[in-house]
């Protein structure tokens, strides 16, 4: 069992927020889903890849030292639950990986940051609409497979903001 | 009685450690999030660049709008928590003492060290931030540049004044608009809001 020490890894550095010691922001649903509404409206697919790719360079930077730091977790299996309650911890919701292997295969998420936020500001879609986790899913699973940035694409396959029942995320080699 | 920013900060830092069965954090009247800095400087300063050159000036005020619009109904919500009546309205005692409030809860959520520097009742307000994580991280990645780029605190600044002065929520946004006539990211020492009535 993967045991975090929460109180330490968030911290304040003066006026900073810290994360593992690196700069962290606190946002709310309502500027984060500003965001992605603001991007995708003006960008169209263009905004979409724009937020798939910054969190996946985000989560791929913050997640990498994050696994150097625990050393003694050696397994996929334990890396991927350590970042599922980091996940967790930063308020992002709940991720469920299923039989990972090499890097591939399937993430069910039943709550998150973004969905609440989106059906809270804008109700249904017709779309999938967590590129959010879908870029963060990337990043971290190339940071625990020791991989570069862009070897995994993530593709959402159901979504929770277009009222399916839970998120469901495929993760495959590029 | 002044605002106490560091009771403010020590709520914040507390209740973000608190986390329910569906990884969420509902605090301050608001669902919040933790993550990397380097993201939202990556999703608004790419956001310039991939839009057309022509439409540089359009994208910020997207960006500042979408700040704004999140500024107002974030400190609404967080203005009518029980942790704001808990901790933060026991140290108000006149209307303007909100913004300091506001600023003290900003600080909280890693946004920068906001100090409130001038404020005029319905009038002006003006914040200064030394490190303010936008300039910083424009800085980390790119040359000092000609026009501000703290978009997030831009339309937080004006979005403050929205709250206090604007009509009743929802109804206010947009009372008031704010510049930022100095940015670390131009060079200037710190960075600078200036919010006043909007001209339109």
């Amino acid at each position: 069992m993967v045991k975090m020490n929460w109180k330490r890894e968030l911290d304040r550095n003066n006026h900073q927020v810290v994360l593992s010691g690196q700069p962290v922001a606190i946002h709310c649903h309502h500027y984060n889903i500003n965001l992605q509404k603001t991007l995708e409206d003006t960008l169209g697919e263009a905004g979409i890849q724009l937020m798939y790719k910054s969190t996946e360079e985000a989560a791929y930077h913050s997640l990498k030292p994050l696994l150097a730091q625990y050393e003694k977790l050696k397994t996929v299996k334990s890396k991927l639950e350590m970042f599922a309650i980091l996940y967790q911890n930063c308020g992002l919701g709940i991720i469920h990986p299923q039989n990972i292997e090499n890097g591939t295969g399937l993430v069910i998420s039943p709550s998150s940051h973004h969905v609440t936020g989106w059906l809270a500001k804008h109700g249904r879609r017709n779309t999938p609409g967590c590129h959010f986790t879908c870029g963060w899913l990337a990043g971290a699973i190339e940071a625990i497979f020791g991989k570069p940035l862009g070897t995994y694409s993530v593709t959402e396959i159901k979504c929770k903001m277009m009222r399916d029942a839970e998120c469901l995320f495929k993760i495959e080699e590029c | 009685m002044a605002i106490d920013g560091e009771k403010i900060i020590h709520a914040v830092m507390e209740g973000s450690r608190i986390r329910e069965s569906k990884g969420i954090i509902p605090l301050f009247g608001v669902y919040l999030s933790i993550f990397s800095t380097r993201y939202y400087n990556q999703l608004s300063f790419n956001f310039q660049k991939q839009i057309h050159p022509s439409r540089e000036v359009e994208a910020e005020r997207l960006l500042i709008k979408a700040a704004q619009e999140c500024g107002y109904a974030t400190f609404q919500g967080v203005r009518n928590s029980w942790e704001w009546d808990e901790i933060v309205k026991p140290m108000i005692e006149s209307k303007e003492d909100q913004i300091m409030g506001f600023a003290a809860v900003a600080v909280a959520f890693g946004w920068g060290d906001l100090v409130v520097k001038q404020l005029i009742p319905d009038e002006k307000l003006v914040i200064r931030v030394n490190d303010s994580y936008e300039a910083k991280g424009f800085l980390d990645l790119h040359e000092v540049t000609k026009t501000g780029k703290c978009f997030m605190l831009r339309g937080v600044t004006a979005a403050f004044m929205d709250l206090l002065y604007g009509d009743g929520y929802p109804e206010g946004c947009f009372t008031f608009s704010a510049a930022e006539p100095l940015c670390r990211a131009k060079g200037d020492p710190y960075c600078e809001f200036i919010a006043r009535k909007s001209s339109y």
